[in-house]
């Protein structure tokens, strides 16, 4: 980070390999689209670089970068809901892949996409930072306090808002089951 | 033995949630130990919220690999940051250019009557025009004239630039996923992301200088956000809307006219 801050550009590599595939499943988590997630970890960089000089040193720049990633992600997110783009399922191909690697039966499969549907419009539902909240501690396993300080919350509204969160999914999760 | 159970009782949620931890947690569970009713809350609150925490850990985007390898996600990123740099150099010496070209349109403005001031008065019969004050006119126009120059050619510019990146989403033939029949087009979204971003200087800074080329800079501007949509693998369908619609706007052979009208 200190010599992204003074504007070296060869020191962004070792940045990107380690923390893009955690700020990714944020993005993803957040968006559930692959290109738009890979777009906003790329735009997460490139803020990062640009405000790099601003960076006070003293912490780990890891959740600086998750700081950055859920904003981005949220912009995003209105920017789509704007065009009536939110959120469509992940693309046939997309579900297919992921699941390849743990080899599923295809009817299995195919359950498998419906309750990835359902999990997608449940996380829909939230409000912005609710669903923030959700990602990082379900998708990144980030502790109540980490979550707190990465998106600048206090540790109470950190726990009532994934609470809140969790009784919010579970009834658009029974109201799609019904 | 009531104010501690309405205490907690609040907090019988959140350990079923499992959001209480340390101390906060030993004394929830204490609780729950003494109070039957503060237990069969938090059993239905644990059952109620299982399946929607067993549906999150079975997620299979928690685990999601980035579709590319961190070397290329770099590389577009210091792509990005030396062409953001190039356009604030850009907007820098516009900030510059503007005022100092203002400046000098002031100094050729107020000049002449201070210098007028400390000068004999003329002989009444040379006085048919006021030098100075022609010459002011005359700095002005050519300011004028050299502003409106460099507005065309910045304009001829992006539409050149925007014509190629239409080309090469319009001629691609190569295939990126034969199974799924997608396209590559490689950076065409990016270069149409980063076009669309410098759009605003040509166009609002451009006044009427580019007022000719307003529908041609228009046309391209949606056909850019249509590229700048895409990913860089792309459904052929999708390239062949693209297509589509710069052949029925005939947007290449307008870019190219127009482009050689800015040049002039």
């Amino acid at each position: 980070m200190a010599r992204l801050a003074q504007g070296d550009r060869e020191a962004l590599t070792p940045l990107v390999e380690r923390h893009y595939t955690r700020l990714y499943r944020i993005a993803l988590g957040y968006l559930r689209q692959r290109d738009d997630a890979l777009d906003v970890v790329q735009e997460a960089f490139v803020k990062a670089f640009q405000a790099a000089g601003r960076w006070d040193g003293s912490a780990d720049a890891g959740p600086w970068l998750s700081r950055i990633t859920v904003n981005l992600s949220i912009d995003r997110w209105r920017r789509n809901r704007r065009r009536g783009q939110t959120f469509s399922p992940l693309a046939e191909g997309d579900h297919l892949e992921v699941l390849a690697a743990t080899g599923p039966a295809p009817d299995s499969g195919v359950l498998r996409r419906e309750a990835g549907d359902r999990l997608s419009l449940a996380l829909q539902e939230l409000p912005e930072r609710q669903r923030a909240v959700v990602v990082l501690r379900h998708y990144q396993e980030l502790s109540l306090e980490e979550i707190a300080s990465t998106l600048g919350m206090s540790l109470g509204t950190v726990k009532s808002s994934l609470h809140r969160a969790l009784h919010r999914m579970r009834a658009t999760l029974a109201g799609g089951a019904s | 033995m009531i104010f501690a159970h309405l205490r907690l009782r609040r907090r019988v949620g959140l350990l079923a949630a499992g959001l209480l931890a340390g101390r906060e947690q030993d004394d929830v569970r204490t609780h729950l130990a003494t109070c039957a009713r503060c237990r069969a809350e938090h059993d239905a609150e644990a059952e109620a919220l299982r399946p929607v925490v067993a549906a999150l850990a079975s997620d299979p985007l928690r685990s999601a690999e980035p579709p590319v390898p961190a070397s290329v996600l770099a590389a577009r990123v210091a792509r990005e940051v030396a062409g953001a740099q190039l356009s604030v150099g850009r907007k820098r010496f516009w900030l510059v250019a503007l005022p100092a070209a203002a400046a000098l349109v002031a100094t050729a403005i107020a000049l002449p009557p201070v210098v007028k001031r400390f000068r004999p008065a003329p002989v009444a019969a040379r006085v048919t025009i006021p030098p100075a004050e022609a010459s002011a006119l005359l700095e002005e126009d050519a300011l004028a004239r050299i502003e409106r120059n460099l507005a065309r050619e910045q304009a001829a510019r992006y539409l050149n630039e925007a014509g190629e990146v239409l080309v090469s989403v319009a001629a691609t033939g190569v295939d990126c996923d034969r199974k799924d029949d997608r396209l590559d087009v490689g950076e065409a979204p990016e270069r149409s992301r980063e076009l669309l971003e410098k759009r605003r200087l040509v166009v609002d800074e451009g006044g009427d200088a580019v007022a000719s080329a307003r529908g041609v800079l228009d046309d391209v501007e949606l056909a850019l956000r249509q590229v700048a949509e895409l990913p860089s693998c792309v459904k052929r369908r999708d390239v062949e809307l693209v297509q589509k619609d710069v052949e029925a706007r005939q947007l290449l052979m307008r870019i190219r006219l127009m482009t050689r009208e800015l040049e002039g």
